[in-house]
């Protein structure tokens, strides 16, 4: 029988980033939510494995307009965070969840077995969020729309949104105990523009770049609304068929961005 | 009669509530070991070879086994009935689906179990699987076996029933309306997942904690497996954490019982979630394509049904499910003319079985949409439509027997009346008496009671 | 680790990683939190860790330093009961029981955060609990029953 993981608690954000290091050979975990079940049914056996739940990487701040949200805030507890993603996460499973599992694991989740995670990252690409994260090579802050693509090696610890800006958000789910979200778009109108994303296209969140190009260039909402399947591979998983989610993600798109005003 | 429509409590109301009612994982035993089942990752494929050497000499592995462990691998559930038994416990030379049961570990604890399941290794030739079961007849596709993807009820491969002139009475209909209906296949999905604990006694015999919903069954099939006496063998149940027909295929109980015997030690094998609802049997999907034969002002003159059932990889209890199917396509209603053939089709999904209702809730389905479909295109009230072609007292089933106290009018009007649903007055205030009068049209005389039944042989033909 | 459960303090000799409901059901025999999944998908294993309902197959046992956790085992001494488990008794609010467990810690957290709660609230409450047996009426109903005397 393999030892047990090392496990790693460090006190605070510096001990963090110290016991992280460039991320080699360590399995974070934030509220655990993800990792116990791949630790149950022995998918993982990790080496390392680094919990920073009490690192103090938690909270929400409010200065200038910018919205700090430490990465292990839990998904219940973003009540002050703009929208979106107030609503998004109000739809996360269920309270028992939501009050263990962090923003910043929701941020770094990708694809489950059978159905989409990472509900958080369509409101935070629709907001334009700033990830601050340390690894190798040191700190650094990163569009979220960067960091979701590549973030190998990464340690979030703080995310950065804007404040009080006009949005839209629209959600598919299936009746069900924790009301999956099979699919559902966020939409924000900041100062450079309309961004558009969606949750549920895939592993992971996707913006949709033909809705927004349309958008920028003068269309309707209607008529970028048909833009909203460019570039996606929609996936067939246990919630909804790809079929689905193409014939109904364009009219989440209208519902969205009709919100907007 | 103190307790018929007294309000009882639970005999075991305080237990659940106190937390002390047992289920088969609360059962445990000294020095019991961690189970898990190696599974094929496969839909379909034969199995070249399988090595148990690394997982075997793997510290805290007390045991392994295949199917060679198994004195009696292959036992049919349905043999006493006349159902040949044709599924290997543990699989031998092939695998007809994924999540198929291959070998299994018994070590220290779970963790150890699952490295050593990592360390079997299985050389497998993976063969195109046969998924849609309405190629069935399709000689182009994957053959589940020698003799094709259909079970043989011998003489027929199919169940049929036969009532009335079919064809007379698509002739005469004002209205064909034809529909196709697909129930999915569903899991039970009990909270509790199902599981066993066997314990090798001192004195030879083996005393097996389960959560079968079939005591006897599950003694009788585990017996013939070990070949065994079933007086060596004692089942303790508990409470069942919900079964809904899911906990009878005796899935946990042979695999643990061979490696406490090959460990001497008490072995524990409970499903995880995945394995309950990726690899448990399941309520089988059906494809059933009805077509009614209707007069303008609302009467079935005829039905015909073809049913393909689903039985997946091996047939368990399908033969019996597709023949409970075909006796209930007349559902609540006279339906005078009828011909139904039901095939039981193998493929390479999850071998399918009971589940509430099993085989009847697939012909309910299909025939309630066709009868709100057929009041559609007639331009009915879909209540008042059922109620016309309500079967009554005295009307013939179509197996023959006479119903003697069906409810259906009774049913339908008080439902009628508890969500407000208006009907006319010759429906509300209908009767649920024998036929007479506008109830007797010249087509239902011989469904009366006072018709005669005729020969059975002529009307099979 | 000292881990207090019920009021009693143990030490347990499992690794900072196993999950509390492993903890509870293996090291301790505390049998009442169940396995429906493991996945925190189902609730059957929500036990209290500080009065807040928590999915213990989701606990890492490092987690819970200092921390107080409470089962169905600590709800009462099993002759007189709680009122959540004299509803559930009297409701018929439990058949195969398998549930309950979870269902009834997740009420309790509720009444004792919102002792009068609504329906639609505990509806709320107990949505990540699943039951494949009742239908949850009679669940709604026997949690209603004790909000209400409460309210009274």
């Amino acid at each position: 029988m393999s030892a047990p993981p090392e496990l790693l608690t460090p006190t605070s954000p510096a001990e963090a980033a110290a016991a992280f290091g460039d991320g080699a050979g360590v399995t974070v975990m934030g509220g655990g939510t993800i990792l116990l079940p791949e630790l149950t049914y022995g998918r993982l056996r990790p080496e390392r494995v680094l919990m920073i739940g009490r690192a103090g990487l938690s909270g929400v701040d409010n200065a200038n307009g910018v919205v700090r949200i430490g990465a292990t805030t839990p998904v219940g507890e973003l009540q002050d965070a703009p929208e979106p993603l107030v609503t998004a996460a109000k739809h996360v499973a269920d309270r028992e969840i939501r009050a263990v599992g962090t923003i910043g694991g929701n941020l770094c989740a990708t694809g489950g077995v059978s159905a989409p995670r990472g509900d958080l990252q369509a409101p935070l690409l629709a907001l334009g969020a700033r990830i601050t994260s340390v690894g190798a090579g040191g700190e650094k802050t990163e569009d979220v729309e960067a960091f979701i693509e590549e973030h190998t090696g990464r340690l979030v610890l703080s995310i950065d949104v804007p404040g009080g800006q006009p949005f839209g958000y629209a959600r598919l789910d299936r009746p069900h105990t924790h009301h999956y979200t099979m699919l559902a778009v966020s939409a924000v109108k900041g100062a450079d523009g309309v961004r558009v994303a969606a949750s549920g296209v895939g592993p992971v969140a996707r913006r949709l770049h033909g809705v927004e190009k349309a958008l920028a260039g003068g269309a309707s909402a209607e008529d970028a609304a048909g833009h909203a399947t460019e570039g996606l591979d929609l996936p067939t998983d246990a919630l909804a068929s790809a079929w689905y989610r193409e014939q109904m993600l364009p009219l989440l798109v209208r519902r969205a961005l009709g919100q907007l005003g | 009669m103190k307790a018929v429509g007294a309000r009882l409590p639970r005999y075991d109301g305080i237990a659940h509530v106190t937390g002390r009612t047992k289920y088969v994982a609360d059962q445990s035993a000294q020095g019991m070991l961690a189970c898990k089942g190696l599974r094929s990752p496969h839909h379909s494929a034969r199995i070249v070879s399988i090595d148990t050497s690394k997982a075997e000499a793997h510290p805290g592995v007390f045991a392994v086994a295949t199917y060679k462990d198994m004195p009696k691998n292959t036992v049919g559930h349905l043999e006493a009935l006349g159902v040949p038994a044709d599924e290997p416990y543990l699989a031998e030379h092939e695998v007809r689906f994924k999540g198929q049961l291959i070998g299994g570990v018994a070590a220290i604890d779970e963790a150890t179990a699952l490295e050593a399941l990592d360390l079997i290794d299985v050389k497998y030739e993976v063969r195109e699987p046969f998924l849609d079961i309405r190629k069935a007849f399709d000689p182009g596709q994957p053959q589940m076996t020698e003799k094709g993807n259909v079970f043989f009820y011998d003489p027929y491969d199919h169940r049929k029933v036969t009532k009335g002139d079919v064809d007379a009475a698509f002739e005469k209909a004002d209205v064909i309306v034809k529909g196709s209906y697909r129930p999915s296949a569903i899991e039970q999905a009990p909270i509790e997942p199902q599981g066993c604990l066997v314990v090798p006694e001192s004195d030879g015999r083996l005393t097996v904690y389960t959560c079968t919903q079939a005591m006897y069954f599950t003694m009788g099939v585990l017996a013939e497996h070990l070949q065994r006496t079933p007086g060596s063998i004692k089942l303790v149940g508990g409470t069942v954490g919900g079964g809904f027909g899911g906990k009878v295929d005796s899935a946990t109980e042979p695999l643990a019982a061979i490696l406490a015997l090959k460990a001497r030690r008490p072995v524990r094998w409970i499903f995880t979630r995945e394995e309950e609802m990726l690899c448990g049997s399941v309520r089988a999907s059906w494809h059933v394509e009805m077509a009614d034969a209707l007069t303008k002002d609302g009467w079935i003159l005829g039905r015909k049904v073809l049913t393909l059932h689903d039985a997946g990889a091996y047939t368990r209890f399908s033969s019996y499910g597709a023949t409970k199917h075909s006796f209930h396509l007349a559902g609540a209603y006279t339906v005078p003319a009828l011909r139904t053939r039901a095939y039981v089709v193998w493929s390479n999904h999850v071998p399918t079985t009971a589940m509430r209702g099993f085989g009847v809730t697939s012909a309910s389905f299909a025939i309630e949409l066709q009868m709100t479909r057929n009041a559609d295109v007639l331009g009915i009230d879909p209540w008042e439509f059922r109620l016309k072609n309500a079967n009554r007292p005295g009307d013939l089933m179509p197996t023959r027997k006479v119903l003697e106290d069906p409810s259906t009018i009774d049913t339908i009007r008080a439902c009628a009346e508890a969500v407000g649903h208006p009907l006319s007055a010759t429906y509300r205030d209908m009767k649920n008496d024998e036929r007479s009068g506008e109830w007797l049209p010249p087509h239902l005389v011989d469904q009366a009671a006072h018709a005669k039944l005729g020969d059975p042989q002529e009307a099979a033909r | 680790m000292h881990l207090v459960v019920n009021g009693l303090g143990h030490e347990i000799r499992a690794d900072g990683l196993t999950s509390l409901l492993r903890v509870l059901r293996e090291e301790l025999f505390i049998l009442s939190p169940k396995a429906g999944c493991e996945q925190g998908g189902c609730g059957a294993c929500t036990v209290l860790i500080d009065g807040q309902p928590r999915r213990s197959c989701l606990t890492p046992l490092a987690a819970l330093e200092g921390a107080e956790v409470t089962t169905v085992e600590g709800l009462s001494d099993g002759v007189d009961l709680a009122p959540i488990q004299q509803a559930f008794y009297d409701t018929y609010a439990s058949q195969c029981g398998f549930c309950s467990p979870g269902m009834m810690m997740a009420a309790t957290a509720l009444l004792a955060h919102t002792p009068d709660a609504s329906r639609d609230q505990i509806s709320e409450a107990l949505e990540g609990h699943i039951c494949r047996c009742t239908g949850y009426v009679k669940i709604l109903d026997a949690v209603e029953s004790v909000a209400k005397a409460g309210a009274a």
